[in-house]
């Protein structure tokens, strides 16, 4: 049996331990806005946070998160409840199929975390780990840094940051 | 919308009134005999099969093509809401499942979407429907208010008169004892408040959220997760398989062989794909399985300098155009095989139960994923139910439905729900790809730079018939025999592969230019590799040998990239233009030291576009910091998914241009996932600059016009930085 919290609420599973975080939250808790797209750490689309960091759940064995906070795309925000880089996205229009999104902003939320005010470069090779099928990229990239100057402009006056 | 539709019309208005909803509906298609396509919804009412309103004013939009990312639910809901009177952000949009009056009018009625065909075959049927169903809820307000029709009007979803709003949903009760008008005349163009006009595409928010449902996500009670081992050569099939140890491991429920292979069932998915593992098989292999790469360059190469080949295209006389040549040039191309690698692998999820099934998957075409179950399963069309879902991705490779046939198989043989998913390393070895190509184009030149003989030709498979052969069962009549339907798709496959040139196999490599002496040669030659469409399908590699061959013309003229093009394209004054365009933002442009320009233009699926990409070589590397793209597609439904089409089509491209690369080894593809199957990646992805011809022309294609040029555009920059012509894919300095 193993317990970890999914989006703060505490859970526990007896799936093997072995089994990929990503399967647990999709077959197990159902939550299916995480993606399965290559199986081996190399697409970015299973992206969750554990511990506040961005990481690979395809390859994430659930015995290795136990104890530890999991957050997932449906955690970040909602549709009545939208994360500032999900309302970027959506005001963008940045998604075309939509299927690796859910990684990027995942791999965006933990990026500007860390560095709430990248350089292109920066950017560039953080977010190198998703891949975009359908080409998203100069419209991920603008999303961003347009996340990230707002963030920015709210520091300067004083007001709280919710990214 | 023909008057024959009348009676039935009535019939199912009664028949609706009888089950206690207000429902009417007919056929567009003027031919169908089946049920009325719509589910219909408590209290609504549905004018026509596109469109259902509720008394609270919820209006659904059902959109007869598949979301696969180009934004087609955003494009098709603009121009139905256009006419209608309603902000296309008010709408409901529902993924229509499968029944005739969903066709595509451009593939002769086919429920299919590909082709870059949805705006075009939509735009004034859509507009039709919304201007038809506008005028009847007039006709019901005047009615119900007593009023004179011409003194109401709409405004966003609502009917006005004397200056009140009152919402559509309040006249349709009314509305459902009308005709419904027919040929109701439609907006001018100058009119539009929606059409041409720049807003956020619908899906977006769901999209960003992670709340969009794709084929993959679907879970329905009872469910279990199937896994397949296939032969690794294409067309193997199973000769013996043990399942005993995956039998016996956590959640396994079921190890069954069906047509492609032995599936694994488990409760979920992370069993059944250890346990798959565990499965051992032996194979009966096609000849597939000696051939290497190099012996299908070198059996192409052969046929290339064979004087074999068919006719695909002439016109005027080639000898004598080359007798009056001051100029020869001769270039021979190559292009590899491909896979699409759609974000989401292939995936189906299906439930049979007695005579009945239904199938949840992202499809090019429900109607042919209905028919595929219904053939397969045994079961009449009408019993099953497809529910379409969102396509993470698609690009040609969800118009062939294996996964459909085998999810269908394996809940047959479990007798469970199934949820069957491909894996990234299935979708790169087992799928359908883009077929290999060799081209020999030989063009000669006069002395005021026009082109005056044009020899073409291609050695590869045919594209079009392996997708036919795989979707044949799902469209025939369920009434012709399985041995019928093979004999029908062996008939195909022979008449296509043997004799006829598949068109989609030359697109792209004579039609833009001048050509007054022109032919091209199509030798058909497949090694038993799986072929089908791939994002611009045929042009995907001819525009790389036409623009690349053209560059070199260029070189032995006295007239530069632009000029050379424009003098070559007086027949194609669309593509004329969007050179000119390119040609003169490409002069201004002033890349700095180390940083070169290339250039190419193309015509496909109606539409034009030119392309300027600015690159530099780093160690032999080639980066691309820039594209320009100019494309005239005619008006622009919604122009920042236009622009958003492009940007995915030149990436999507580039990657073909710099790392796509399939190599057959013993028959089996090399390759398995990203990390030997590289897609471009953030990091290597070019500032695109996209410039949309403003034009009143009626809509052409979108999906796929923005990738042909790209490859030959990187090719003939790296010309202008090394001097070395490039002639293979991917374009590679070592
Ligand atoms: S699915 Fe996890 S990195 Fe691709
Ligand atoms: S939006 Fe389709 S893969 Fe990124």
């Amino acid at each position: 049996m193993i317990e970890f919290t999914l989006n703060s609420k505490s859970v526990r599973t007896d799936d093997a331990p072995d089994t990929p975080l990503l399967w647990a939250v999709r077959d197990t808790f159902k939550l299916k806005g995480s993606k399965y797209g290559c199986g081996a750490g190399l697409c970015g689309a299973c992206t969750m946070h554990v511990d506040g960091q961005a990481v690979r759940t395809c390859v994430l064995p659930i015995g290795a998160v136990a104890g530890k906070a999991v957050i997932t795309i449906e955690g970040l925000g909602t549709p009545e409840n939208l994360h500032p880089l999900q309302a970027a996205w959506a005001e963008q229009s940045v998604p075309q199929c939509g299927y690796c999104q859910s990684g990027q902003i995942m791999s965006a939320a933990a990026f500007l975390a860390d560095n709430p005010t990248p350089s292109e470069a920066e950017l560039e090779s953080a977010m190198a780990g998703n891949i975009c099928r359908c080409g998203c990229y100069p419209r991920i990239k603008k999303a961003i840094l347009s996340v990230a100057e707002a963030g920015a402009k709210a520091a300067e006056l004083g007001t709280e940051v919710s990214a | 919308m023909s008057a024959l539709n009348y009676s039935r019309r009535h019939f199912l208005r009664t028949a609706g009134i009888a089950g206690g909803g207000l429902v009417v509906g007919f056929s567009l298609s003027g031919c169908s005999a089946s049920e009325i396509p719509l589910q219909p919804l408590a209290d609504a009412y549905a004018p026509n099969a596109f469109l259902q309103l509720t008394p609270d004013n919820v209006i659904r939009f059902y959109c007869p093509r598949d979301e696969m990312g180009q934004g087609v639910t955003t494009g098709l809901a603009t121009c139905v809401a256009e006419e209608l009177d309603i902000d296309p952000a008010h709408l409901l949009i529902e993924l229509a499942g499968a029944h005739a009056d969903y066709g595509n009018p451009d593939f002769g009625g086919m429920q299919g979407t590909g082709g870059s065909t949805s705006i075009k075959a939509h735009y004034l049927q859509l507009r039709q429907v919304g201007a038809d169903t506008r005028a009847l809820l007039l006709s019901a307000a005047a009615s119900d208010l007593g009023i004179d029709l011409a003194s109401l009007t709409t405004a966003n979803g609502a009917v006005v008169a004397n200056g009140e709003r009152m919402p559509y949903g309040q006249f349709i009760a009314t509305a459902a004892d009308l005709e419904v008008p027919v040929a109701t005349p439609l907006k001018a163009d100058s009119d539009f408040k929606y059409i041409g006009k720049e807003f956020p595409r619908l899906d977006g928010i769901a999209k960003s959220t992670g709340t969009a449902i794709y084929g993959i996500d679907v879970d329905i009670p009872g469910m279990h997760h199937a896994l397949v081992k296939r032969s690794p050569v294409a067309g193997g099939t199973v000769a013996s398989f043990d399942g005993s140890a995956a039998l016996a491991m956590s959640g396994v429920t079921d190890v069954v062989e069906i047509a492609s292979g032995v599936a694994v069932v488990a409760a979920k998915f992370w069993q059944a794909k250890q346990a798959l593992a565990a499965v051992v098989v032996a194979w009966d292999f096609p000849p597939l399985s000696s051939v290497d790469s190099a012996k299908v360059r070198a059996d192409y190469e052969q046929l290339m300098d064979s004087p074999e080949g068919e006719s695909a295209e002439s016109a005027g006389e080639l000898e004598r155009g080359f007798a009056g040549a001051q100029g020869v040039v001769e270039g021979r191309y190559w292009a590899p095989y491909l896979a699409h690698a759609p974000m989401e692998p292939m995936n189906a999820v299906i439930k049979i139960e007695g005579d009945k099934a239904e199938l949840w998957s992202g499809t090019q075409g429900p109607g042919i994923a209905q028919g595929l179950v219904a053939r397969y399963a045994g079961l009449d069309k009408e019993n099953v139910t497809v529910h379409q879902t969102y396509l993470g991705g698609a690009f040609g490779r969800r118009a062939t439905l294996t996964h459909v046939i085998e999810a269908t198989q394996v809940a047959l043989e479990a007798k469970k729900p199934i949820h069957l998913l491909w894996t990234r390393e299935d979708d790169i070895k087992s799928g359908v790809y883009r077929p290999a190509s060799l081209m020999n184009i030989k063009a000669g030149l006069d002395d005021n730079g026009k082109i005056v003989a044009w020899a073409a030709k291609r050695v590869g498979g045919n594209i079009t018939p392996g997708t036919l052969r795989a979707a044949l069962p799902g469209v025939m009549p369920a009434a012709v025999s399985d041995g019928v339907v093979d004999w029908v798709v062996g008939l195909a496959s022979d008449v296509m592969d043997g004799w006829v040139v598949d068109p989609s196999s030359t697109e792209g490599l004579y039609e833009d230019y001048d050509l007054p002496n022109r032919e091209v040669l199509h030798v058909t030659k497949n090694h038993g590799v799986p072929l089908t469409f791939w994002r611009s399908v045929g042009h995907s590699f001819t525009a790389f040998a036409k623009e690349s061959l053209v560059d070199e013309l260029v070189e032995q003229s006295a007239l530069d990239a632009v000029d050379f093009r424009l003098r070559n394209t007086e027949h194609n004054p669309r593509l004329h233009n969007v050179i000119q365009l390119a040609g003169e933002k490409m002069r201004a442009m002033r890349p700095e030291a180390g940083r070169y320009l290339g250039f190419a233009a193309h015509g496909s699926f109606n539409s034009y576009v030119a392309e300027v990409a600015e690159i530099s070589i780093d160690n032999d590397r080639i980066r691309v910091h820039k594209v320009l793209c100019v494309v005239d597609c005619g008006l622009a439904i919604n122009p920042d998914i236009v622009v958003s089409q492009m940007e995915g089509a030149v990436m999507y491209g580039l990657t073909a241009a710099l790392h796509g690369d399939l190599n057959l080894e013993g028959g089996v593809f090399k390759e398995s996932n990203f990390h030997d199957y590289p897609i471009v990646r953030m990091n290597e992805a070019p500032a695109i600059e996209v410039v949309i011809v403003p034009s009143s022309e009626a809509p052409t294609g979108v999906g796929e016009p923005g990738l042909p040029p790209i490859a030959p555009a990187v090719a003939n920059a790296v010309f202008a930085a090394t001097g070395k012509r490039l002639r293979a894919l991917p374009l590679r300095l070592t």
